[in-house]
């Protein structure tokens, strides 16, 4: 036997199936670095009341949308005509969930840079300015999710995917505490309404997004040792 | 895997023939299998190469086993064992055992006739060896053979075996005809029908779609699927699909070794054993 590569798309005796997995895998950790950058481009337009920087975030959703027809069509090919099995069959599997749930990242960072529009037009500031400092926390931990699950992808390495999902209840308590101070703002003045519930909303989808990168990541634990861990209470491995 | 001690019949099993417990997939479930031959320490000589080392398999009852692995792994020399082929060989040697339930004789056994145990384990080849003799004939030998004259019982039992082997329809009006005049995939199935003919316990085929087209090998895997209702089945295949497609559980050999036995699923899916998992993905070589 032929010692087994450090890269799991190599190593075929088949080179051309070795090419289609390496561009599928590849293909999708530039979906990735697309993704993250949309996250924090969005973050960054919101927190600093940029409407350009919204607008270059809205102009780059449909490149995700075009990535994710792409991959996904391509991983039914590497199906199709090569009929991988095990740790091949999981990454091919895996990647067309992955770009799904990259795609939908994409759609959160949307929402939340058409927020960022709306804020850098004359709806209200201090929502945003009263939480500013955990949207600054959600993001830089959500963009750091991302990029570990993508690397984890890249690198296959478990225990990178492993620490993404511990990662997650992280996020959800800077939600938590995010919420409450909105709450308070909103009973102290009512003219900030909306504005509250849209700071919600992009909260929310920064929450969405770290839930996201949890997800991906789990598709990474299942390619590289076909252990299924979704659904798996928190602190259970 | 273990033997779970219980000897106890499932309904439909015949008495005698133990359960063993393995271990399966990610869930490390245990599952029961009843065991049809227990391969135990089985060695295997030509001469002085050992081609065979210490393979123990359970192989289940009425469920499809396929032996996968490189030319020369010894999946072919394997199969040999259980209808002792071997022993038209000069200097071969068998250790260890094959025992067949559920009456505990060991088909590798110094005293026991490899007649009798040929009488009991049928094979079909790789490529399809019917006698020049008409349809009826072939599969009506083995049971000529065995002694059987009653021309109403030789044409009820060739109906059989050629229903059992999906043939019936296609060649019931042309029984007295030459089986050399079928197609491949015809004369591959006839060779089916006529080791069904003689109700054999296991049926061991080696490669036996290589030498044909993908409709006549979709046939017989089609078939193959389900003969697991009347008997043991133990195939050897270069083709991994095929082996998936067809087996319940799958045995991966290399250089005369056992590296992992389980269900098909978790070997093709989620492989234990790095070695089986560069080999079925195709990074052997």
């Amino acid at each position: 036997m032929t010692p087994h590569p450090s890269d799991p798309a190599e190593g075929h005796t088949a080179k051309v199936f070795d090419a289609a997995l390496s561009e599928l895998r590849l293909n999708v950790i530039t979906m990735g670095g697309l993704a993250i950058d949309q996250v924090a481009t969005a973050v960054r337009a919101l927190l600093e009341c940029d409407s350009e920087l919204a607008q270059v975030v809205l102009a780059r959703e449909s490149q995700l949308n075009d990535l994710e027809r792409t991959i996904d069509r391509e991983a039914f090919r590497v199906i199709a005509l090569h009929q991988p099995v095990a740790g091949d069959l999981r990454m091919a599997k895996a990647v067309s969930r992955i770009v799904v749930e990259l795609e939908r990242v994409g759609d959160e960072s949307k929402k939340i840079a058409r927020f960022a529009v709306r804020v850098a037009t004359g709806e209200p500031q201090g929502p945003v300015r009263a939480v500013a400092r955990y949207i600054r926390h959600m993001a830089d931990l959500t963009a750091g999710m991302l990029r570990d699950a993508v690397r984890s992808l890249d690198e296959a390495d478990l225990e990178l995917a492993r620490g993404v999902t511990r990662k997650d209840s992280l996020l959800d308590d800077e939600f938590a505490a995010a919420l409450r101070q909105l709450l308070t703002l909103a009973m102290q003045d009512q003219r900030y309404l909306g504005a509250t519930i849209d700071t919600v909303f992009a909260l929310k989808g920064l929450e969405r997004i770290g839930d996201h990168a949890k997800n991906i990541a789990e598709q990474v634990v299942f390619v590289t040792s076909g252990e299924d861990v979704r659904h798996r209470k928190k602190g259970s491995r | 895997m273990q033997n779970d001690g219980s000897n106890k019949a499932a309904p439909g099993q015949a008495a005698g023939a133990p359960r063993i417990s393995i271990t399966v997939d990610d869930t490390r479930r245990v599952r029961s299998l009843n065991v049809k031959a227990a391969v135990d320490n089985l060695n295997f000589y030509y001469g002085s190469h050992q081609a065979l080392k210490n393979l123990t398999i359970p192989i289940a009852d009425k469920q499809v086993t396929a032996l996968i692995g490189p030319s020369g792994c010894g999946k072919s020399t394997f199969l040999r064992c259980f209808n002792r082929m071997h022993d038209l060989q000069p200097n071969t040697r068998y250790e260890g055992s094959i025992t067949l339930h559920p009456d505990n004789l060991n088909l590798v056994g110094h005293g026991v006739d490899p007649i009798e145990v040929r009488m009991r384990i049928g094979m079909v080849f790789q490529k399809p060896n019917p006698f020049p003799k008409s349809i009826f004939e072939n599969v009506a030998y083995g049971l000529r053979l065995r002694g059987v004259r009653s021309r109403a019982t030789l044409a009820e039992e060739v109906e059989k075996a050629l229903r059992g082997a999906a043939l019936w329809d296609e060649v019931k009006d042309r029984l007295q005809d030459s089986a050399l005049a079928l197609s491949g995939g015809q004369m591959q199935r006839l060779c089916i029908a006529r080791a069904l003919a003689t109700t054999p316990e296991i049926l061991l085929f080696d490669e036996p779609t290589s030498a044909l087209d993908p409709i006549a090998t979709a046939k017989i895997e089609e078939l193959i699927s389900t003969l697991r209702d009347q008997v043991t089945v133990l195939i050897v295949t270069h083709n991994m699909q095929q082996a998936a497609r067809v087996s319940d559980y799958t045995a991966f050999m290399y250089l005369g070794e056992l590296i992992e036995f389980d269900e098909a699923a978790k070997i093709f899916t989620n492989p234990s054993k790095k070695a089986t998992e560069d080999y079925i993905t195709g990074r052997y070589g």
